[in-house]
């Protein structure tokens, strides 16, 4: 089957691929068949099914069911549908703000990164990209203390420039809104813009880099401003490197979970329940694995949908 | 190429449908040569527990006891971090790959009845088992009249309350006498309060964790002459005056300024953490969290005492959820062994006090409660004196179709959104009984 030097090289591959192949399907292959069957189950470990994979019995086939109760929008929709409802809204505002304030910072941040000198820049960018390297829950404990009611950092510079005791709990006050979005939403943003822009600042120098100085240098002889060079020169050669950061900060915004799990576990009163942090209750802590295997197929066709969306706005057909 | 195709995706699809096949068989987790204690044949057990230093460690002591009198016994312990084995179990046991002996917290083992073996009548009966333990350690491992196995411990969250002796002195209150009511006990509390232009620095008195208010209010509810469920235990009763009466009981510390509900909850200064950073004076908790905080501050834990809650209503019931113990697998070909382990270390009172002792639990064993072994206990850790006094008045919480989702998902996230003003009390009811019902599927 495999000879002569084609079957060598067939050979070769097939020995190399194949390990990677048996990882990628048992680690993430089986569990997405797996997770996808059990969307149309009523499955919950705690109950005694079939030999068949523990599938049927008091684990019954309930087809479309989860999906169509996510669309009960009524006043006594289950616990679990009404959580999910806010899950999916507060889920979509976090990235839906991540995103643009993401780019907001970094993008600026990275040119004027890149107009310093070698040195300065070699040491902003480290400087920047630091809190990346932490992990997600230090860094979700050390914003825990920046915003401690009593002991905090901010209540305490608060207290300092009004004179007045302040005391302000920034993650489990239910009633402190921002045109319409939760403060413990915006704290954890806060949290999370502050580890997180250092990738996007990393690849949007690198982009910056790459853009041939002669382009610049025509627009300059043609006199444009410095404005103007950024935002007609500059700004669409970046396209792409914006189409894969826009669309990396918006699926990684979509998982994230161990700074909502330690800040606030969806508190206060659900305000900052995300669909990662309601995929794991339910899955893990209250045992409907078949809701919760539903509402991460949600999760999942939301992510790609809007990746398409983003990969259609900004797709160019050019390239220098 | 198209071959290699063809072969690597074979390779995958072999991959998937192995492990498809593998996934719901029953793999022995014993190799059993005998059946049991002295045939002399050797034995192994396989024994799954929760992480936990002062539990690993009993229950490392009472293998080597029962090894030592049983030497064709082999018990190897496995542990798993708490929310490991959470999942460790809802995974392992539909997959039959579970361990022989199984450590169970009492209000999960009717969860997995259908996967535990019931308890061998030559080992006990239920009646006799309801006779030998409190009723709510048994409580959780009693399934429709049936045993599923025993408790090591009496868990217990409510009953006293943490003081800063320290703080109280300050404040002039006499700790040492107690409280014979609810409101005696709040007027101390707004002396250990510290507030400035009505923000709340330091709470006398917190309550308002998941854990805190979820007891607090069912044990008010009792005391009150209400019932968490109805007669026949197939719906809740939250809705009643009973309720608004527990509720209102919390409420009036709200009122009076003991605790601010919004800068003291289950996220925001946890009880434990408050209290041990002194930014609480009394705290509802139990005896365990001294242990995990005393070596971190030891100041505030060498001036911690606990002090029993007042009665309410002549009562000093309460709701309690089980504790630890221990269960076979439905699928252990060594149940008769394991069984012989468990009623060892649980029903022996020399060995379970043993356990007690090792780690510092309170004893679910009635026999254990008075005595020589309460005083043994008592010498070993002051802080459970005035556990002991209400242990008998534990009432089980029942065999609720899912604790956790009532404790933390309902319960408490209503609760505290009626302590902060932002449900009334009769959407906070309405919404918790009909939230609570639903659990019931």
């Amino acid at each position: 089957m495999f000879g002569g030097r084609d079957g060598a090289q067939k050979r070769f591959v097939a020995a190399t691929m194949t390990p990677a192949i048996v990882y990628v399907a048992i680690f993430s292959l089986l569990p997405i068949v797996w997770a996808v069957a059990l969307a149309f189950f009523d499955f919950s470990p705690r109950r005694t099914g079939t030999p068949f994979l523990g599938l049927g019995a008091d684990n019954p086939f309930v087809g479309l069911q989860h999906f169509k109760n996510m669309f009960d929008f009524s006043a006594d929709a289950p616990l679990e549908v009404q959580q999910f409802h806010i899950a999916v809204k507060t889920t979509l505002i976090f990235a839906f703000l991540v995103v643009p304030l993401n780019l907001a910072i970094t993008l600026p941040l990275a040119s004027m990164i890149e107009s310093v000198g070698r040195r300065s820049r070699v040491l902003f960018r480290t400087v920047f990209f630091l809190p990346v390297l932490a992990s997600s829950v230090g860094v979700a404990i050390i914003w825990g203390y920046v915003l401690h009611p009593q002991r905090g950092l901010l209540n305490a510079l608060l207290t300092k420039l009004t004179e007045d005791v302040t005391i302000v709990s920034w993650v489990a006050d239910p009633s402190m809104v921002v045109v319409g979005i939760p403060v413990a939403l915006l704290a954890i943003l806060t949290a999370y813009l502050w580890q997180d822009i250092g990738y996007n600042l990393v690849i949007f120098i690198a982009a910056l880099q790459a853009i041939p100085d002669s382009v610049k240098d025509a627009a300059l002889v043609d006199g444009a401003s410095a404005w103007q060079r950024f935002r007609y020169v500059t700004l669409p050669l970046l396209k792409p490197a914006i189409l894969l950061t826009s669309v990396l900060t918006m699926i990684s915004a979509f998982q994230v979970f161990d700074l909502f799990q330690v800040m606030t576990r969806g508190g206060p009163d659900d305000q900052t329940r995300v669909l990662t942090l309601d995929i794991y209750e339910n899955a893990f802590r209250y045992q409907r694995m078949g809701w919760a295997a539903a509402v991460s197929l949600v999760l999942f066709l939301i992510v790609f949908l809007i990746s398409r969306v983003q990969a259609r706005m900004l797709r160019v057909e050019w390239e220098y | 190429m198209r071959h290699t195709s063809r072969w690597l995706a074979a390779a995958a699809a072999l991959v998937l449908l192995a492990g498809a096949c593998t996934f719901g068989t029953e793999t022995p987790t014993t190799e059993p040569t005998g059946s049991g204690t002295g045939s002399g044949s050797p034995v192994t057990l396989r024994l799954w527990s929760h992480r936990s230093p002062a539990f690993n460690g009993a229950l490392k002591e009472a293998i080597a006891a029962y090894t030592a009198m049983h030497p064709e016994v082999t018990i190897e312990l496995e542990s798993f971090d708490y929310d490991s084995y959470i999942q460790t179990l809802q995974t392992a046991l539909p997959a039959g790959t579970e361990a022989d002996l199984l450590q169970m917290f009492g209000t999960w083992t009717c969860s997995y009845a259908g996967f535990l073996a019931p308890v061998p009548e030559d080992v006990s009966t239920t009646e006799a088992a309801h006779e030998a333990f409190y009723a709510a350690p048994i409580g959780g491992y009693t399934c429709d009249d049936t045993l599923y196995g025993f408790p090591h411990e009496f868990n217990i969250e409510y009953g006293a309350t943490l003081v800063n002796t320290q703080i109280a002195e300050t404040a002039g209150v006499d700790w040492e006498a107690g409280w014979d009511s609810w409101d005696a006990f709040r007027a101390d509390a707004l002396k250990m309060t510290d507030s400035v232009d009505g923000n709340v620095l330091r709470t006398g008195y917190h309550f308002t964790a998941a854990d805190g208010l979820s007891y607090s209010f069912f044990s008010l509810l009792i005391e009150a002459g209400g019932s968490m469920l109805n007669e026949d235990g197939t719906a809740f009763t939250l809705d009643t005056p009973e309720a608004r009466e527990a509720f209102s009981v919390l409420q009036a510390f709200v009122d009076d300024g003991v605790i601010d509900p919004v800068l003291f909850n289950d996220t925001e200064n946890w009880v434990g953490d408050c209290y041990f950073e002194e930014l609480c004076s009394m705290g509802l908790v139990g005896p365990w969290v001294v242990r995990d905080y005393e070596e971190g501050a030891p100041d505030v834990a060498a001036v911690t005492q606990y002090v029993p809650l007042p009665p309410y209503n002549g009562s000093s019931d309460f709701v309690a959820d089980s504790g630890w113990g221990l269960t076979v697998s439905a699928n252990s070909p060594a149940a008769q062994t394991a069984w012989d382990f468990i009623a060892f270390t649980t029903l022996d009172p020399a060995n379970a006090a043993a356990f007690n002792l090792s780690s510092g639990s309170l004893p679910a064993l009635v026999e254990n409660g008075v005595g020589a072994v309460r005083d043994a206990l008592v010498s070993e850790f002051p802080h459970f004196e005035p556990f002991f006094e209400v242990l008998p008045n534990g009432q089980y919480v029942g065999n609720l179709p899912d604790r956790d989702l009532l404790w933390y998902e309902i319960a408490y996230p209503h609760l505290l959104s009626g302590l902060q003003g932002n449900e009334s009390v009769d959407e906070m009811l309405a919404a918790m009984e009909r939230e609570a019902n639903e659990t019931f599927g």
